[in-house]
């Protein structure tokens, strides 16, 4: 398992100052004009220093606009966000820090469909929190979990930062949305351009990937090209150079589920550049790892016994050999085996079943999700080297992954 | 007719016509001619003795009764009338004109008389004085006619500055107490001098126990406590004190140019209530007592008259402090908000807190509708259909 290279510092650069060059996603965002009412400042560079002083909410500039010039804007002014209520009760509701102002907060909820300035959208703060929280989530689970199948990795990402939970986490954080976009709207709904009633979102497969061979659909996909060539949850991603594909998004909207999850990430992105990586990590462990997830759920093993084997051949274990342990009622109509499966004299797992096979198969999945749900005693991630006067490093286990058949 | 008529009636045809020869009554009345219709009022137009005076010739019992010739007032109304009508027609009547009749005609002959010495005036000097009627309103304003208002003009309106009139009032009250002198006296000098206004800025006041007016004066200085001592037994004192005069020895002295200094002085000064001062020096004076009635009396009327505002009865009965006075002068200034919506509006604690917006008009459905950005779609299709312009 390779992680996914990230590089925040020069990624959150680019998001602090729309002057900045950088290559990859933000590409897009060069050539757009600048309007005046930006909640960045271009002359504020600090590259090193992630937090910046808000100098342009010190001196906020009183415009007297009529409520028809706010109808020529594609999303709500940034002197509006001071005039929200509902915008500073989720300010106050995710208990955010103070440093992360009101405008910020705004501006996350602004889909890059509603509004396509990428001074104005969300766009820029969600690549920043998208990257941050797969970041996260990635070393956390490779860290407490060494073992891990690659399929599982990419289940659990989802289940972590995927997209439909990140919308299920704007929904209980009480984000509404907006019915249309527009800059008379509240600033404290979110809002998006929707796509057309009826139309089925995922028609198409995705097209323009960087995988060659890509139209060659009898292909097999493996596990290993999946690292490289596709994203964190193991699914086809566009091509970062594609520019095609937002502007058919801006111009067809989006579904109320990637909008929810853009907000969500790009509050990550924002809490990240204004009140720096501790509060952004303590973000992430009260609102994304406090979620409970079972892990042994989302293994599933066509061939357990056959994998077990192969894992012990690996690991140079002696073949596993299944006996029954007990049994009961082998004449009835209930009749309960509990099988065990060894390893020489060491036990690996044990099963009930209602027949000696279907024991068998359930005790070698526990046997297999006993070593690959193996977890280390005080689990440190790399991250937790970034922090000022962290202990020395000690080397994580990772294992070699799951068994190749 | 009336039966007192008819017997007068009786005798005034006895006189015209032979008694032997009866006519009916109704017939007697259409042959009068018509001017003797007014006769029968004239009770002393004829020679004959009147009815009158023989009744009272008959009561009395002799030729000469005692008493008025005509008991019943003289002539009436349309008796006066009727002679000033036909004055040559009734030639045998002339002798009885009136003694005022005969004025009025010596009157008229002397006006005559001037007319014939008339010369037209060529300069208005010595012509008296003409179109003046002798009303009130026609006489130049006198002295007693000019009118002085005992409060301000202008209401203290300001919180500091009723606490300025509450404090001084409070000192000056104070000091006609320590020197028993009567309270109300204060009201005469509608406002001090700037330096008298000064010391007493600078008193402080602290109660006593038993809440004594007497003892409460705390002065800045001795030279103060004489100076303010002094001032207020010439107040207390005098029947009727001039304003200001503390400074009269020195303004009799001064030159024409230093009094046209002083009224400019007096003039700005008087644009500004309590010469600039904003605000009182201690609180002391807030907790004092009003239980005495006549010192109550006496520190709202001079509180009253300091800040322009009226306190109504019932209110003045349940005023305990000195400084619920002001109190209630403040809110009276500054009503609470009618509306609700006035009052959540203007609220601080309300608009300090970020997550709590005050509309100032009723939300509508379309204004629902406008913060979630549907209002222009709505629009747009009814202007699509026709049904909005």
């Amino acid at each position: 398992m390779t992680m996914k290279r990230l590089q925040l510092q020069r990624w959150s650069s680019s998001v602090l100052s729309p002057r900045a060059r950088t290559g990859g996603r933000l590409q897009q965002h060069l050539y757009y004009n600048l309007r005046r009412q930006s909640t960045i400042s271009p002359a504020l560079q600090a590259e090193n220093e992630p937090l910046f002083e808000e100098q342009s909410l010190d001196t906020p500039t009183h415009v007297p606009q009529s409520s028809h010039f706010k109808y020529l804007l594609p999303s709500p002014p940034v002197e509006a966000a001071r005039e929200s209520a509902k915008l500073a009760a989720l300010h106050a509701r995710l208990y955010l820090p103070s440093r992360l102002p009101l405008e910020t907060l705004a501006r996350s909820l602004v889909d890059a469909s509603a509004d396509s300035n990428p001074n104005f959208n969300n766009e820029a703060l969600a690549s920043l929190g998208h990257d941050l929280l797969s970041h996260y989530t990635s070393e956390h689970l490779v860290c407490t979990y060494p073992r891990l199948p690659l399929t599982v990795i990419f289940a659990a990402t989802y289940a972590y930062v995927g997209p439909k939970t990140l919308s299920a986490m704007a929904k209980e954080w009480g984000v509404e949305m907006a019915a249309v976009p527009g800059g008379e709207v509240d600033p404290g709904l979110l809002q998006f351009k929707r796509v057309l009633p009826g139309t089925d979102v995922n028609a198409e497969p995705v097209t323009g990937t960087e995988r060659p061979n890509e139209h060659r659909k009898s292909w097999r996909k493996s596990m290993s090209s999946r690292v490289v060539y596709d994203n964190e949850f193991g699914d086809p991603v566009r091509a970062s150079g594609d520019s095609a594909a937002p502007e058919s998004q801006n111009t067809q909207g989006v579904t109320a589920e990637h909008a929810s999850a853009t907000f969500v990430r790009a509050v990550m992105g924002a809490i990240y550049l204004h009140a720096g990586r501790p509060a952004a990590k303590r973000f992430f462990e009260q609102h994304f790892l406090s979620r409970h997830l079972n892990m042994s759920d989302l293994f599933n093993f066509s061939q357990p016994a056959r994998d077990l084997s192969r894992l012990c051949a690996r690991e140079n274990f002696e073949p596993p050999v299944a006996k029954i342990i007990s049994e009961t009622g082998r004449k009835s109509r209930h009749p309960v085996f509990v099988v065990g499966i060894f390893s020489g004299q060491d036990k690996l797992g044990e099963g009930a079943g209602a027949s000696l096979l279907e024991a068998r198969s359930r005790a070698a999945v526990a046997a297999l999700k006993g070593w690959y749900l193996y977890s280390p005693l005080n689990v440190r991630v790399p991250s937790a080297m970034e922090e000022e006067g962290a202990a020395p490093w000690k080397p994580v286990h990772v294992d070699l992954g799951e068994v190749i058949v | 007719m009336r039966p007192s008529l008819r017997l007068l009636n009786l005798e005034v045809s006895s006189l015209q016509g032979s008694r032997t020869l009866y006519v009916c009554s109704v017939c007697r009345q259409e042959a009068r001619p018509r001017p003797l219709v007014a006769r029968q009022f004239l009770r002393n137009a004829s020679n004959a003795t009147p009815i009158t005076e023989r009744v009272r010739r008959k009561i009395w019992g002799t030729d000469n009764p005692p008493g008025l010739k005509d008991p019943y007032g003289g002539e009436g109304v349309l008796e006066r009338k009727f002679k000033k009508d036909q004055p040559a027609r009734q030639g045998e009547e002339s002798e009885n004109l009136d003694q005022a009749t005969e004025e009025a005609q010596a009157e008229s002959e002397a006006d005559l008389a001037a007319a014939e010495a008339y010369e037209p005036a060529t300069s208005w000097e010595g012509l008296p004085r003409v179109g003046h009627l002798g009303r009130w309103s026609d006489l130049p304003p006198s002295e007693t006619d000019g009118y002085e208002s005992f409060m301000l003009k202008k209401k203290v309106t300001k919180k500091g500055q009723l606490s300025l009139a509450a404090h001084q009032a409070a000192v000056e009250i104070s000091l006609m107490h320590t020197l028993n002198m009567p309270l109300t006296k204060v009201c005469d000098v509608v406002e001090h001098d700037k330096s008298v206004f000064k010391m007493l800025w600078k008193c402080k006041i602290q109660p006593g126990a038993n809440g004594q007016w007497s003892q409460a004066v705390v002065y800045p200085s001795k030279e103060a406590e004489k100076a303010l001592v002094y001032i207020f037994e010439q107040i207390g004192g005098h029947p009727e004190p001039a304003l200001a005069e503390e400074t009269a020895e020195g303004a009799e002295e001064a030159v024409e140019e230093s009094k046209w200094e002083d009224l400019v002085s007096e003039v700005n000064d008087k644009n500004i209530p309590f010469f600039g001062y904003a605000d009182v020096r201690d609180k002391g004076f807030l907790s004092l007592p009003l239980d005495d009635p006549a010192t109550k009396f006496a520190f709202l009327k001079r509180f009253s008259q300091l800040s322009g505002h009226y306190l109504p009865d019932p209110v003045i009965h349940s005023l305990a402090t000195v400084g619920q006075a002001v109190e209630y002068v403040h809110s009276a200034l500054n009503p609470k908000p009618k509306k609700l919506a006035d009052y959540l509006a203007n609220s601080q604690g309300l608009n300090n807190l970020p997550n709590v917006k005050v509309f100032a008009k009723k939300q509508m459905p379309m204004d629902r509708d406008e913060e979630l950005g549907r209002k222009k779609v709505i629009e747009a299709e009814l202007r699509s259909r026709g049904l909005i312009e």
